[in-house]
Formats: structure tokens, C-alpha cells, sequence
């Protein structure tokens, strides 16, 4: 009953909306030239020209920015100088490609088992192979350093908020904006005050990854089972000693785990940190995306992703490794001695080796495949692009003429507040009046900013790639969550593609579809179809199986249980997948700003470029935060009234 | 017999003693403002009654009482009874809203953080319905912990371990980690962890609920025996009256927060204060629990008077087989003076659930 | 194999503890590459590489002489104007070797963090370009005002019912937009990411012979790679770069002297590599045979070393001895 009423209301204030649009269509737009600056942004303009004037002169830089920034470049220096840039006076950094080899081998031989440090190797050496040796060394003494300072961080904040209430209270709020602000919108404001360089790239990281680690950490200490710890309590453990030799111990899987996610979402963060002089896999990445050679974005993505799949297994590895708390027999433990103190060993005589040869030292230039894989690869993007041009640019124009477009003229092109009034009705309707309120104050802030129209056009772009997004996702979730086998085909997919920064996937939509809108569409779509088969496959996959018995006990078919049993049972899922979708879209979209798609994410890119445009770009990634805040709320209460 | 020889021994061993625990109108109320609820007329309503009209819950409601030392007091209720939350007022692991607790004439609930932990380290120690065994610490070191916690050197608490480990019959098992042990076992684990600092009292909160019946069964035994070997006093929690019966020297039983009712198993089942009790103790077999005292009646005119004697304390199932056999009446006396006669039919009435 | 998280971490640190002891030992492999390379005499520089053809050609060159002399020189990638220009106030970069920024760099050059050091010699020239073969086929299209008249063959599924009008990547000079609302043409300004992109719009659209209409300048071996594009210019009216003209969007793209900008830092050392940097100057057909190399697929360092070694004069003469 209040089902029906719903999707009739929302019909009608589609058909208002599309009435409206047509009457009123290019009326109070609010569109504003790239070029040009509303009050406000030109006032923010020039307090952004303040803080650069101030850089040399004032005392909070003085005293504290710059300071902080020449910390931290030391402290990623030292790192560089171990495994990637010449230290000191020498050529070779202190320890040569050999050595690092042997360390990463050792490393996680000694945390988990032989056959990942096998995989270990070799991704490593791939990377090497592929001409990327110094770059791939950079993105991992950026992520290692990032990473550290992180946890110094993380790890006790998220202790101190799984232990209070009061400290987690304050936290989520953040935790929670954390979640959703696009990796783009980081960069600008850090920059401001850090300038460019492994300084702002290594904070703008770290702000990044420390939500995560805060938020395992404290999850991990919240979610312990309470019965030991209220028996340490009850034989007069002192609040320290619970934590040291009870909590902690318990929670340590957990925190592992928290330091896995912390150190993909850092790695997946060094790469777009090149945008503001982060050494490493971003640059080749980068430059690719400028000129445009799909065959050498291709090289340097392969290389992030080896080096996303050798983070993830040598973490999870160790994570797995401490599952139980039981050793193995006393042979077992000396055998494992031994074997550890022998490759700890050979890893010591591997870095005298790599300081002592210079072929062991510096990676040798013979060993380089990148010229072929760019080839093969630009060659396989030309094929496709000349060969299967109708039907990539025919999709592209279908999906721009058919639903872009209108859409775009919809949201973009109707009067502000037509459109405003719109989305706050269907916020009304599908998560009530207090997300509604919501939703008004939010977009009214993105009107006042004076990018209305730029964050419609996104909002636009975000929609399309959602619908799209879903309606693949969706299939591929019940697929995945109905059958085991399907789920053991996709999961490393699955998996991979939640590791991997989603600048890699800008480089094979570019040679497909060219700097269009479509581009980040697309790039959008890849970047988050792993997630929503994922919340989707474990919703279907949650429904209790008596539900399906009885269904198939009363004769349903396979279609009748998916849409009258699974489909409904796990809507919940569904909406949660759409949040997380549109999110995750909405992070590659204003990325697409690099590739034509336009919107806020390109005058996040333009603030970068153009220091007269800074005040706008700095005002474009607060308009995308609010639209993020906006899209999310939304979702999250529709999924709340299921 | 064993249970006869215990309750001899409590309440010879209360005379004249302070009690080891005391507890003064405790009060546990969850909710806005519960101090208020503490002695008002609110207080009286039923829990659902008081919810609607304050917001709060009483989990525990003035419930007053004492352990005599080396008694096992049993604190028997539903879940939801609040005894649970009881036992955590006891030894503050919840903080009561009202009340006194004294144990060995010292008020817990006025002790600061560092004498309660002090407390806690040396006289009482506590065993948890789950357990709550630390997954990363071999047995020993769990039953070592609160040596450690107290600052003993290795070697010592080590061997201290071993001796419980000895004591509860875990020898064998020290190096084991507690996933790898049978929840009887670990529950041993548990017992001897209490038992390691050689605590005063000893407070067991649903100890064997988790545990299969079997096994429940062995544990029971176990306590008995333990503190028979110990004699601690220990307050045991259990929503199992036939447990409660087993183990309890006297026993509390609580409805809504509040006691009902305080008595030796045989005051319950011989004379329950409202029908709520006799509910409850309606299943027990009364010849488990009474005493030849409840059956002893004056001599007839035509029964023979010269049947063996019986002590008036004497649990009435033990007493059958006698009394079967004699084909006369045994005489019941206690401390020498006689209480009247007990036939083989009024034994028989008993138990076949007549009387 | 597994055994104690604790024991683990031990046996690791102690490897990582073995690894720095290792450090402070110096190594023979630094030692013989040390005086070979004589570095201290230049020391290290990082040059800006911004993303277009002719930039390579002239920040290769010039790293290459650097290297040449004794530095050691780090290229990195990086969007033009502010990032760069906070790149070399952080100082992360020294040498931005072509600026086509407008001046944008007062503000660092008031600050005292950038040094503009003078003109390289090239010549740039922004403009709007429609492929050869429309100039050709449709002469007045070159008009401004006859723009309008073919807007609709410039249609695109992202310009909707207007022209698309390619503009240029975002860090570049660009006025687009307000010479399409003062100029009242029926063209929308579609975004590019990169001089990629529109290599990529001007060359399909004269291999194909579509229509297009696409921001490009000189110098560039586009020119070279596409007969006749130079004369494809569209004219527009008046030719005033006032703030006033710039703002009003009723202007055409002037000619413009492309500059060098150097970190203080640089400029005040008496290294080698400022030297190189302050007399570096060349023609727009200079770069252009560099790019040129480039784009035929020489790679930036052979092209550059072709072109040294080819003008040995010019070269001795940057390094002034």
C-alpha cells in the first residue's frame, strides 16, 4: 500500500520536474564560466592568495607548516635514499634492487608462508622487468612512510575510541565524511599549505588512511568478545593491563587486518598524489593520462597493480597467520627457526651483494619489457579503437544522447531551484523529512558556493554511471550469490578491483572512448562494480535458506525465488550497494576532470593549474564533499526505512 | 551424606562469625535519573509498570542478605531475574546505585579503584558463565594471570599454577590453549584461575550453564568436592534449581530484581513463602531434599517403637532404604532428643508425590 | 611455516638492524661511481616537464647538456603555472624551461621563490584550428563570423545541439568560453584533459574528413604532421591581450614570447646548470626538428643528443665557455 504510494509520488515529481524543465529549460541555470569567479569564490580566491602570501611571512607557517613539511620530506627522504634514490653522495641508493628483493622474500616469508613470498618476488621483479624500478621503489618508500605515520596515529586513536564512547562519539562524524570524500578533494587544501611535494602528498595520505586505521582498530577493540576481558577485570587487572595483555592480544588479527586496509588505501593514495608531487607509479600513470599513450598507462598500471596484489597478499598473508593462537609442536617451531635464521641470512648476504655490484645494485636496463607491452598494448587499444569503433563510440553516443543528455538537461539546464525542490521531494519520499531537511540545507550551501550548475553536471554523470553500475552489479551480485562457482571465478576479480587505485582504470577507458564525459563514466562503473557485486552477492547470499525451501517447496521457479524471494529479502543490500556504488562513482567522476568529463572535478584540477582559479577549485571540492554528504545521506536513510 | 556433612559444617562453622559477605539494600537501576527510583513507592510497581511510568529498570531491587563464612550461597532465578547483575554489583564489576556490600566487614562499595583492584587480586575471585578465558595464553598463563597482574615473578606463579592445575584435575592440559579444550575442561580452567590467589570468597556466575548435562553433573560434583577440600565460601549463581539444590547450602531465589525468598533447600521445598517458590520447587523430589525432621510425626498407638534410630538430619532418599527394610518405623532424633517416628508408607506417600 | 608473531618481528628487525649497520659501511659500487661522476661541481636539479611535444624537446635538451656537465638532473612531470610554482617554492623544482603562464608567476616572483630568468627564443602562437581539408572546402569558415553558419556540422553527442568548440586542457591559457558568448557563437566549450586530446581531435578529423573546431598553438610538429594546418586558423576580430579584452572575450590569441623560470635557489648557486638555463634560448624550428624526432618515435634522450650534437656551437655557448 505505502509501497505503491511511494513510486506514484515519485513519478509525479518526475513528471513536475520534466514539465517544469521543458517550460522553464535554460532558465536560472546558474552557469558560470570556467573562467570566471562569483563573489564568493573570488573571496576565497583571495584568502588562498593570502595563505601563499604569507608562506615566507607568517608565523603559523614559520613555526608550524614548515616545519611539519620539512619533517616529513626528511623522514620519506630517508626511506627513498634506503631502497630508491642515490643516498648521499653515491650513485645507488644504501641498499640495490637485489637487496630489496631479498628483504620483501624474507619479509614475508618470515610473516606467512613461502609460496606468497614466491608471489612476492616475483610481482616485484615484474615491476623491475617492466621498467619501473625506481618508480615502483618510490610508491613503496611513499606507502611505507605514509603508512607508518599513519599507525603511529591510527593505532592509538583507535584504541582510545574503541575504548570510549565519548572519544568515538566526536570521531565518527569524521570517520564517517572520511568515507565519503572523493580522493580529489584531499589535495588542493593540503597543497595550500604544504606546497607540492613527497611533504603534501605524504599528509594529504595519511588524512586519507588514518579514518581507516582508526576505524578497524577501534572496531577491533569494540567487537572483542567481553567475557575474558570482564574476568581480567574482575581479578583487579589495572585499565593498562587490560589493554596490554588482554585486549590487545585478542584484537590483534583484526588490527593486522585494519593495517592491510590501511596500507591499500594509502598505496591506492600515493598513486593520484603524483597530482601534487608524490613520487612514484602515479607519475607514469599521470603523464599517460596527459599524452594520452594508453600502452605506457598500461606499463605503469600494471606495475601499481603488482604492487597493489604484493601489499594486499603479504598483509592478508600475515593477518591469516595469526588466526589461532596455537603453535605447532616444538620440531615445528625449531624447524621454523632455522629456516628463518638461514633466508634471514641469505637476505643479509643479498644486501652486501647489492652494495657491492653494481648490476645487483642498480636494476640492469637489458631487462626491459615495457617497450613491448606499450607496443602490444597501443596496438590492441588501435585495433579496438579503428576495429570496434562502433561499437564502443555507438555505445558512448547512445548512453550520451539517450541518457546523458536529457538527464543533463534535467538536472543541469532546468532552474536551480526546479531542480533543488526535486531532489528534496524524492529525498521526502524515500528517506523522510529529516533527510529532506537535510538534503535542502546541503544543496542550498551548493547554490550559495555559485557551482550549482558545475555540481549538477556531475551529480548527472554520477547518476548515469550508477544506473549503470547497478543494473551490472546487480546481475553479477545474484549470479555471484547464488552460485558457488560463479563466486570462485570472480572473487579474485572482485578482490583485485577493490585493491587497485581507481586511477588505473582512467588509462584503458581513455583508448577507448577518448576525453569525453563517457571516460569517467565508464572508468566509474569498473571502479565500483566489484563493491556492489560484493554488498549485493552477500545479501542474496544472507537470505535465509529456510526462506528459499519454502519457496521452492511451493513450486517457485528460479526466477520467482530470485525476484519474489531473494531480490526482496535482500533490498537492504541492494540500497546499501547503491550508496556505496554512488560513492565510489562519485570519486572517479570528479577524477574524470583529467579526462574531459568536466563538472566540479575539473575545476578542481583548473584551481590546481591556474592560480587565479585556486579560490574556485578549492570551492569546487567542498561543492563535491556537500553533493558526496548529499548522495550519501539520502541513500543511507532510503536503505534505513527498508 | 555429603551434602549433610556440609550443611553440619556451615552452619557450625557461622556460629558466632561475622559473615563473609553482606549485602545491605542493594539497589540496580538502569535508566534516566535512578537514584530516584531507590526506596520510593515506584519501586513497588511491576517492572513493566515502572518502565512505562519512569523509563528505568530495576535489575536489582533491595535485596538484602549474608554468607556465612565457608557457606555455598546459592542465588537462583529466571534469566532476567536480575541475578546476573547481582553478582556484578557484588564485586563491582556493575556499580550498584544503592546499597552496602561488605565482605569480611569491609564496604566494597565506599573501596577506591586501587583498594577494589587490590581486593579483587587477593580476596575474592570470580568464574564466568563463558568462561572468559584470554584465547592467546596457554592454560597456564591463564591460570597464572592474576599472579602476573599481581606482580609475581615467573617461576613463582608458575608453580602456584601448577599446584591448581593438580587441584582441579587439569594435569596434562597446562601447556594446551584454551580452543583446544572441551568447555568442561576449560570451565576447569576457569575454576582453578579463581583459585590461583587463593581468594577468601569465590563468586560463580552461571559456572556450568554452558556445559552439556553430563558433564554440568561432573562439575557440580567437582565444586562440591572443592569446597569440601577448601572450604571457601562461595556465592553461586544458577537459574538450575535442581543445581541450586545440589551445591547450595542455602539459597536465595529472585524474581524481578528482588528476593523472594532466603532458606536451606528444605525450608524452600518444605514450606515456599508464595506459589511463585512452590512453582518452582514443585519438581524437585522432596525426598532429595527433606529431612527425616519433616516427616517425623508422634507414634500411634498401635506402632511399634523400637525400630532403629535415625539423626533428624538425615536426607530422606538416604533414609529410605532403611526404613524399607526395618518393616517397623525408625525413630527420628535430633541432638539426642526424640522428634517422633517415620513409617516406610509415609516415606512411600512421599515420594510417590501424595503428601 | 609459522611460529610467534613475536619471534617474527625479532628475526625481521633484526635483518632491518643488519640492513643499517650495512649502510654505514660505504660500499664499493659508490665508491667508483662516486669519482666518476664528479656530481659536486654541479649538484642536483629537478627540471619541470609539462605534457606537451614541444616542452619535451626543450626540457630534454637541456637536461641532457646538464647531464652532460656534471649534474645530476631529476625530470619531473607536473601540471603547468601554480602547482609547478609551488613545486619550486617547496622546492621540489628548479627550472621551468617554457612558461607560457602570463605572468602567473608574480606572485612567486614577488616572494622570492621564483627567479623569472628571460625568454627562451621560441615564439608561441595560440589559436583556434579546424582541419585542412574544411579550410579548403568551406574558405570563409576561417571568418569568426561565419561560424555560425556550420555550427551544426560541428554537433557532437557531448555538445548536445551546439557546435563543439575543443578547448584546451585545463593549466593552459584559454578563452573560450568568452569568445564564444561575445563572439554570440552557437558552440559550447567541451573540455579536453590534454595536447593529446586534441592532437587526437584534429588529426581524426582531417584523416577522416570530419568536422572539427579545436584550441592547438606553435610551436608544434602538428603543423609538420598535418599539411597546411598552420593556414587553418580561425581569424578572430581584434587583437588587443589587455585584461580588458582578455575578460570582455572579444580578442584572438596574441603571439607570446615563452619565458624560463628558475628557483632562487638555482639562480643563486654558482652552478653550471644556471648558467645553462640563463643562456639557453632557441628558434621554434629548433624545437620543432627535436619534437619532430620525438614524434616519430626517437625517444626524448637520442632526439635531444641528435639535435646537441648536430649544434655544438649553440650548446657551447649556453655553458658559456
Amino acid at each position: 500500500m505505502t509501497h505503491l504510494k511511494k513510486s506514484h509520488l515519485l513519478i509525479g515529481v518526475g513528471l513536475v520536474w520534466i514539465t517544469l524543465s521543458r517550460i522553464f529549460q535554460g532558465n536560472q541555470t546558474l552557469e558560470l564560466a570556467t573562467s570566471e569567479n562569483t563573489s564568493f569564490t573570488s573571496s576565497v580566491g583571495d584568502a588562498a592568495a593570502s595563505i601563499r602570501g604569507n608562506r615566507t611571512k607568517s608565523a603559523a607557517f614559520i613555526y608550524f607548516f614548515n616545519p611539519i613539511r620539512a619533517a616529513i620530506t626528511g623522514f620519506v627522504e630517508i626511506i627513498r635514499s634506503i631502497i630508491s634514490v642515490p643516498s648521499g653522495n653515491s650513485i645507488i641508493p644504501v641498499i640495490g634492487w637485489f637487496g630489496v628483493v631479498a628483504i620483501v622474500a624474507f619479509t614475508v616469508y618470515a610473516t606467512s608462508r613461502l609460496r606468497t613470498a614466491i608471489l612476492a618476488v616475483s610481482l616485484l621483479l615484474a615491476c623491475g622487468a617492466l621498467g619501473m624500478w625506481q618508480f615502483t621503489m618510490d610508491t613503496l618508500a611513499m606507502t611505507l612512510a605514509s603508512v607508518l605515520l599513519s599507525l603511529l596515529v591510527g593505532i592509538p586513536v583507535g584504541i582510545w575510541a574503541g575504548r570510549s564512547d565519548r572519544v568515538l562519539k566526536i570521531l565518527t562524524p569524521f570517520l564517517d565524511l572520511a568515507q565519503i570524500l572523493p580522493t580529489l578533494v584531499y589535495l588542493a587544501p593540503l597543497a595550500l599549505f604544504f606546497l607540492i611535494g613527497t611533504a603534501s602528498a605524504t599528509i594529504a595520505t595519511m588524512v586519507y588512511s588514518i579514518p581507516i586505521a582508526i576505524r578497524i582498530t577501534a572496531h577491533a577493540i569494540r567487537n572483542l568478545n567481553q567475557s575474558p576481558i570482564e574476568a581480567a577485570l574482575s581479578m583487579g587487572s589495572t585499565p593498562t593491563q587490560t589493554l596490554t595483555k588482554v585486549q590487545l592480544p585478542m584484537a590483534k588479527q583484526m588490527i593486522i587486518l585494519g593495517i592491510n586496509q590501511t596500507v591499500m588505501a594509502a598505496l591506492s593514495f600515493v598513486v593520484i598524489a603524483a597530482l601534487i608531487g608524490a613520487p612514484g607509479l602515479g607519475k607514469p600513470v599521470v603523464d599517460a593520462l596527459i599524452i594520452r599513450n594508453v600502452g605506457q598507462g598500461f606499463v605503469a598500471g600494471f606495475a601499481v597493480v603488482f604492487v597493489a596484489i604484493l601489499l594486499d597478499r603479504s598483509t592478508s598473508a600475515a593477518a591469516k597467520a595469526q588466526e589461532s593462537f596455537i603453535p605447532l609442536t616444538s620440531q615445528q617451531i625449531r624447524r621454523g627457526r632455522i629456516k628463518v635464521g638461514l633466508s634471514g641470512l641469505l637476505a643479509i648476504a643479498s644486501i652486501f651483494a647489492s652494495r657491492s655490484v653494481l648490476s645487483l645494485a642498480v636494476w640492469p636496463g637489458s631487462i626491459n619489457i615495457s617497450q613491448q607491452v606499450e607496443d602490444v598494448t597501443n596496438h590492441a587499444t588501435k585495433w579496438i579503437t579503428t576495429n570496434l569503433y562502433i561499437f564502443t563510440v555507438g555505445f558512448k553516443d547512445f548512453i550520451s544522447n539517450w541518457v546523458l543528455n536529457p538527464l543533463e538537461t534535467l538536472l543541469a539546464f532546468s532552474p536551480w531551484f526546479v531542480t533543488l525542490s526535486a531532489i528534496v521531494f524524492i529525498a521526502a519520499v524515500i528517506g523522510g523529512m529529516r533527510v529532506a531537511m537535510l538534503a535542502t540545507g546541503l544543496l542550498t550551501l551548493i547554490v550559495l558556493s555559485g557551482l550549482w550548475h558545475e555540481a549538477m553536471i556531475t551529480l548527472t554523470q554520477t547518476i548515469v554511471a550508477t544506473l549503470l553500475t547497478m543494473a551490472i552489479g546487480i546481475t553479477l551480485g545474484i549470479w555471484v550469490g547464488r552460485s558457488s562457482s560463479a563466486e570462485k571465478v570472480l572473487r579474485p576479480f572482485l578482490d583485485a578491483g577493490q585493491t587497485l587505485p581507481a586511477f588505473v582504470y582512467l588509462i584503458p577507458m581513455l583508448g577507448l572512448f577518448g576525453p569525453t564525459r563517457f571516460t569517467a563514466i565508464a572508468t566509474g562503473i569498473v571502479y565500483s562494480i566489484p563493491v556492489v557485486v560484493k554488498i549485493v552477492s552477500e545479501g542474496i547470499r544472507s537470505v535465509p535458506i529456510a526462506m528459499i525451501e519454502a519457496a521452492t517447496v511451493a513450486g517457485s521457479t528460479v526466477r520467482q525465488i530470485i525476484t519474489k524471494v531473494q531480490l526482496p529479502a535482500a533490498k537492504r543490500s541492494i540500497l546499501l550497494a547503491t550508496n556505496q556504488g554512488m560513492i565510489f562513482v562519485l570519486a572517479v567522476v570528479v577524477i574524470g576532470g583529467f579526462v574531459g568529463s568536466g563538472g566540479l572535478g575539473y575545476l578542481v584540477i583548473l584551481g590546481g593549474s591556474k592560480p587565479e582559479m585556486q579560490g574556485k577549485g578549492l570551492v569546487a571540492g567542498f561543492a563535491i564533499l556537500l553533493l558526496g554528504v548529499t548522495i550519501d545521506r539520502i541513500a543511507q536513510a532510503s536503505a534505513r526505512r527498508t | 551424606m555429603v551434602e549433610e556433612q556440609r550443611s553440619a559444617s556451615a552452619s557450625s562453622a557461622s556460629a558466632g562469625r561475622p559473615p563473609a559477605v553482606s549485602v545491605r539494600g542493594l539497589w540496580k537501576v538502569y535508566g534516566p535519573n535512578p537514584l530516584s527510583i531507590v526506596g520510593s513507592p515506584d519501586a513497588t510497581l511491576s517492572r513493566s509498570e515502572l518502565r512505562a511510568k519512569t523509563g528505568c529498570t530495576a535489575a536489582v531491587s533491595d535485596v538484602s542478605f549474608d554468607v556465612a563464612p565457608g557457606e555455598v550461597f546459592v542465588v537462583m532465578g529466571l534469566s532476567g531475574s536480575g541475578k546476573s547483575t547481582l553478582i556484578r554489583c557484588l564485586t563491582r564489576l556493575v556499580e550498584p546505585t544503592a546499597g552496602e556490600v561488605f565482605l569480611d566487614g569491609e564496604d566494597i562499595s565506599k573501596a577506591t579503584p586501587q583498594r577494589l583492584r587490590e581486593l579483587r587480586r587477593q580476596h575474592f575471585s570470580m568464574v564466568f558463565q563463558h568462561f572468559g578465558l584470554l584465547p592467546h595464553r596457554k592454560v597456564i598463563d591463564n591460570i597464572a594471570y592474576p599472579l602476573e597482574i599481581n606482580g609475581m615473578k615467573k617461576a613463582e606463579r608458575h608453580a602456584r599454577a601448577n599446584e591448581v592445575i593438580e587441584l582441579v584435575g587439569l594435569h596434562g592440559y597446562s601447556h594446551a590453549f584454551p580452543e583446544q579444550l572441551s568447555g568442561g575442561m576449560q570451565q576447569r580452567v576457569g575454576l582453578a584461575r579463581a583459585l590461583a590467589v587463593d581468594p577468601q570468597v569465590l563468586f560463580l556466575d552461571e559456572p556450568f550453564s554452558a556445559l552439556d548435562p553430563l558433564i554440568r553433573r561432573d562439575m557440580q560434583q567437582e565444586v562440591i568436592r572443592l569446597h569440601r577440600e577448601l572450604g571457601k565460601t562461595m556465592v553461586f549463581i544458577t537459574h538450575d534449581l535442581s543445581e541450586a539444590v545440589k551445591v547450595g547450602d542455602r539459597i536465595a531465589i529472585m524474581r524481578d530484581g528482588a528476593v523472594v525468598q532466603i532458606g536451606t533447600p528444605e525450608e524452600l521445598v518444605a514450606l515456599p513463602i508464595d506459589d511463585y517458590v512452590a512453582n518452582f520447587v514443585r519438581d524437585i523430589a522432596k525426598s532429595h531434599v527433606l529431612t527425616l525432621k519433616y516427616l517425623a510425626r508422634p507414634a500411634q498407638s498401635d506402632e511399634d517403637m523400637d525400630g532403629p534410630e535415625l539423626a533428624a538430619n538425615m536426607i530422606i532418599r538416604d533414609a529410605a532404604e532403611i526404613i524399607l527394610q526395618t518393616h517397623k518405623p525408625v525413630r527420628v532424633s535430633e541432638n539426642g532428643k526424640f522428634l517422633g517416628i517415620v513409617s516406610s508408607e509415609d516415606v512411600l506417600r512421599l515420594i510417590s508425590g501424595v503428601a | 611455516m609459522k611460529f610467534g608473531l613475536k619471534r617474527r618481528i625479532a628475526a625481521v628487525s633484526i635483518i632491518a638492524a643488519g640492513a643499517l649497520v650495512l649502510a654505514g659501511c660505504s660500499s664499493s659500487v659508490n665508491d667508483s661511481a662516486d669519482s666518476a661522476s664528479g656530481a659536486s661541481e654541479c649538484g642536483s636539479w629537478a627540471i619541470a616537464m609539462h605534457a606537451w611535444n614541444g616542452y619535451t624537446a626543450s626540457g630534454q635538451v637541456v637536461a641532457e647538456i646538464a647531464k652532460a656537465n656534471g649534474c645530476t638532473i631529476t625530470q619531473t612531470t607536473l601540471e603547468e603555472a601554480g602547482v609547478t610554482y609551488d613545486a619550486m617554492e617547496a622546492g621540489s623544482i628548479d627550472v621551468v624551461i617554457e612558461d607560457w603562464g602570463g605572468g602567473r608567476w608574480k606572485e612567486w616572483v614577488d616572494r622570492g621563490a621564483i627567479v623569472e630568468v628571460g625568454d627562451n627564443g621560441n615564439v608561441g602562437l595560440i589559436g583556434m584550428y579546424v582541419p585542412p581539408w574544411m579550410a579548403a572546402k568551406y574558405p570563409d569558415i576561417l571568418d569568426s563570423a561565419n561560424l555560425n553558419k556550420y555550427a551544426d556540422m560541428f554537433k557532437t553527442s557531448d555538445s548536445g545541439d551546439k557546435g563543439a568548440w575543443y578547448e584546451g586542457p585545463p593549466g593552459y591559457t584559454t578563452i573560450g568560453e568568452k569568445m564564444i558568448s561575445a563572439n554570440k557563437l552557437n558552440f559550447k566549450a567541451i573540455s579536453t584533459g590534454s595536447e593529446a586530446a586534441l592532437v587526437d581531435v584534429l588529426t581524426k578529423a582531417e584523416a577522416n574528413k570530419t568536422p572539427a573546431l579545436a584550441y592547438f598553438y606553435t610551436p608544434g610538429t602538428l603543423f609538420i604532421k598535418i599539411a597546411g594546418l598552420e593556414q587553418s586558423r580561425v581569424k578572430f576580430p581584434a587583437n588587443d591581450w589587455s585584461d580588458a579584452a582578455k575578460a570582455s572575450g572579444l580578442t584572438d590569441y596574441p603571439e607570446t614570447a615563452l619565458k624560463k623560470l628558475a628557483s632562487k635557489k638555482l639562480m643563486d648557486s654558482n652552478s653550471v646548470f644556471a648558467t645553462i638555463v640563463k643562456n639557453f634560448n632557441w628558434t621554434n624550428a629548433d624545437q620543432n626538428s627535436v619534437s619532430a624526432d620525438i614524434e616519430s618515435g626517437m625517444k626524448p634522450e637520442e632526439a635531444a643528443q641528435k639535435w646537441i650534437d648536430a649544434n655544438p656551437d649553440k650548446v657551447k655557448a649556453w655553458i658559456g665557455s
